[in-house]
This record gives structure tokens, sequence and C-alpha cells, in this order.
């Protein structure tokens, strides 16, 4: 009887034990707000987003638009260490309802591993940060978060 | 004895059974804190395929850009010191926040240093009030303000620190509409400033400062719109906000310049008349976010 309960109760807490692993997102925001901060460099902080991914079935994309002022230098750091998965990040003048519009910047051809962009911006009046959001048919809910820091100077 | 190992062992067979059962209802109760239901967690999914988020900036940086663009410095124009007490609601508190953030952000780019502290001590109390006044015990950021007094650059890095912090806290205390709001304050309490300094036909830099400030009160507005589910008491802020953009709107510099925000070459200037306009509008709110 004793093996009995014995093997019950490993079987419990393996399972509770992997229940907790499948549903928390490894975000470890205070790290991530750090290393942005770092990347930083000259630039004064001004703002930070951070944004939750639940990856779905159906790929999505997700925009935040961040206002710029003429005369000022701005820089976008990047850290994506908080997702299961790569997003890739694009940035647009235009917002995604305009009809043409080109990236004046992508981390399409970043390497897998690379978790931290920095994005100096040229010149522009507005500026939309788009993350493509892959499908994942896994069904495993997977989630996790993402984060940009604005600098300006 | 054969039978009585196997009556065990189908009962740890059992409770086996029963703990992947037990866990399995553990799991559903873990994802529906995090994740909510898993009807909801598709219209989730859904809003943020099609989701549009806004960042806004800083006060310190709209203080900075203003100063860039010439704004001196006018004693007496900043928000009186009053007893932070008298702010009762949790949306006034913020608001307020945001004034006093603003104000403090003018008086250290001015070197203004007393009344630098003043603000610095008047923004803990109603962060206290709104509890989150921890943000300024972090990294020690209220005594070093005291300490570095003196040095203008040090402050300015401090109150950016600050910023961070307080974004950081809201973030982690799903408040971000906090953010939201207390940014509302100090945008007001910005523009007043400027338009207080702004003298009729001589600062076309400020002039055109002021116009592209109204460029992003669309982006506050939508904002404050998609925090509103969380705290219906930023409905009646988000309606003053758009009076102010209403009035803007309707200035003739600005319907005869549909495109202005998109020209990197050319800043819209406004006549003396519409800042005019302009300023009575933001007055009037600042008086009623002051007086709570």
């Amino acid at each position: 009887m004793k093996k009995a309960y014995f093997i019950s109760l490993v079987g419990l807490l393996f399972l509770f034990g992997f229940t907790t692993i499948q549903t928390t997102d490894s975000c470890d925001k205070k790290a991530m707000t750090a290393s942005c901060k770092k990347k930083l460099d000259q630039y004064k902080y001004d703002s930070q987003k951070f944004t939750k991914i639940i990856f779905t079935k159906k790929a999505q994309q997700l925009e935040v638009e961040v206002p710029i002022f003429i005369g000022e230098k701005y820089r976008l750091v990047f850290n994506t260490s908080g997702l299961p998965k790569n997003v890739k990040i694009n940035i647009y003048t235009k917002d995604k309802e305009a009809k043409k519009r080109e990236a004046i910047f992508s981390t399409k051809d970043a390497k897998a591993d690379e978790k931290e962009f920095v994005f100096d911006a040229p010149r522009a009046r507005k500026m939309f940060v788009d993350y493509d959001v892959p499908a994942d048919s896994t069904n495993a809910k997977l989630t996790g978060c993402m984060i940009f820091m604005v600098g300006y100077k | 004895m054969f039978l009585k190992k196997k009556s065990f062992a189908l009962k740890g067979a059992f409770f086996i059974v029963a703990s992947m059962i037990i866990a399995a209802c553990g799991s559903d109760n873990t994802k529906e804190e995090s994740i909510t239901t898993p009807v909801e967690d598709s219209v989730v999914a859904e809003a943020e395929t099609e989701e549009i988020t806004y960042s806004l900036p800083s006060p310190l940086q709209i203080a900075s850009i203003f100063k860039k663009s010439g704004l001196k410095y006018k004693a007496g124009i900043t928000s009186e010191l009053k007893d932070p007490a008298k702010y009762t609601t949790n949306l006034n508190k913020a608001i307020n926040l945001g004034v006093y953030s603003a104000d403090l952000s003018y008086a250290v780019l001015n070197k203004q240093n007393q009344e630098a502290m003043t603000y610095m001590k008047l923004s803990r109390q109603l962060a206290d009030n709104l509890g989150m006044g921890s943000v300024f015990d972090e990294g020690n950021l209220s005594k070093r303000f005291e300490k570095n007094l003196t040095n203008e650059d040090s402050l300015a890095y401090i109150i950016a620190e600050l910023q961070m912090v307080t974004d950081m806290y809201l973030d982690e205390n799903d408040q971000q509409q906090v953010t939201s709001i207390v940014f509302s304050g100090a945008w007001i309490e910005s523009m007043y400033i400027a338009s207080r300094v702004f003298e009729k036909g001589k600062d076309k830099s400020l002039n055109n400062k002021l116009a592209e400030q109204m460029t992003i009160l669309g982006i506050i507005i939508n904002a404050l719109k998609a925090e509103e589910k969380k705290d219906p008491a930023i409905t009646g802020l988000i309606a003053d906000m758009v009076t102010v953009k209403d009035i803007y709107d309707a200035l003739p510099s600005v319907k005869n310049n549909p495109d202005a925000s998109d020209d990197l070459e050319k800043e819209l200037t406004l006549t003396d008349d519409e800042v005019s306009q302009l300023t009575k509008k933001i007055e009037a709110l600042r008086v009623k976010f002051i007086n709570g």
C-alpha cells in the first residue's frame, strides 16, 4: 500500500511540476530592461514598451506607434530573450493600413540566436514598430514577452 | 499474497489516474489565471491580431524639445504648490503626478534647483498616495537627486531613471493605464508652460513646436482609449483631451495643410490667433486638472 501511495505521490509531483513549467513564460523583465538600458549608451531613457505575445494557430501582426519629433535623435533597443519562438521586427514610417510602405529596419536577416537589436532612427516624422508573430501549430499555448526601449539625444 | 500485491498495484494505478485528472484540472486553473479561459483566450488572440498599441514619450523629453526651441524660464507659471492630499481620486492623483513631473522637468532643465526639489517631493507624496512611492527609493533615486541638485545633467539623468523605474513598476503591476493618465497631465502642463512663455510674432520655433506637439495628441487619446476598459474613470479624461484636438483640427492652418505631420522639410506654423485659441482651451483644461 505504501508503495502505491509513493508511486501516486511521485506521479502527482511530476504532473504538477510539469504543468507549472508549461504555463510559465520566461519573462525576466528586470533583466531585459537592464540589458536594453546598457545598449542605449549615450541616449537618454525615454520610454519602454513590453508586449506580451500569445502564440496562436494564426500568424499575427502587432503594431506599436512611436511618436518622434523633428530635430531629436532616437535609438530603439529591442530584446526578444523572453520569447519561446523568434518574432520578426520591422519598423516603418507608415502604419499597417497604408497602401505602400517600406521597412526602414528589419530583423529578417538576423541570426536565429540573436536576441537584442539596436536601431538608430533616421530623420522621420512617424515610426511604427511591427511584430510579425509566426503561427504556432503545436497547440502548446506558447507565451512570452519582448521589449523595446526608446532613447533620445 | 499475489492478489494483495495486485490489489495494491491496481490502487496505485488508480491513484496515478486520479492524480492525472486532478493535475489536469489544476493545469486548467493555472491557465485561467494567466491566460484566461480558452474561449476568452481565442478572443485575446483575435484582438491581438489586429491590435495597435501606443508608446508615449516622457515628460522630460517634451520639456527638452521645448527648451531646445528656445523656451525660457518664466517664474510663477508652474502649478501652485498645493497639498497633494487634496486629490482624492486615483485619476486626479495620476493626472497631477503628470503635472508635477512636467513642472519638475521644466525646473531641472532651467536650473531652478530648489523648485525642482519641491516638485520632486510633491511627486513623491502623490506617488505614495497612489501606492507607488517605492519607485523613488529604487537605486536611491531621491537621495541622489538631493545630492546632485547643482548638476543639471545629473538631475536630468536621474529623472530619466525615475521614469524607467516607474514604467517598469506600472508594467509589472499591470497598471499601464496610469502611464497614459500621468502623461496626459504632463502633456497639458508642458503645453501650458510653452504657451505662456510664447511671445506672439516672435517665437517661430516655439510656435512650430507647439504645432508639432499637437500631432501626438491623437496618440495620447488612442492610448487612453486602449485602457478605458481597465479604468472607466478615464472616459471623462478622453472627452477633455478630445476637446483640445477638436479645436486644433478646426484651425485653418491645420485644415489647409493636411499632410503637415508627414512633411520632413516643413514645420507647421500657426497664426497668433490660432495659438491663442489653442492656449485658451489648454489653460481651461489645466485649471480643471489642478483643481481636481
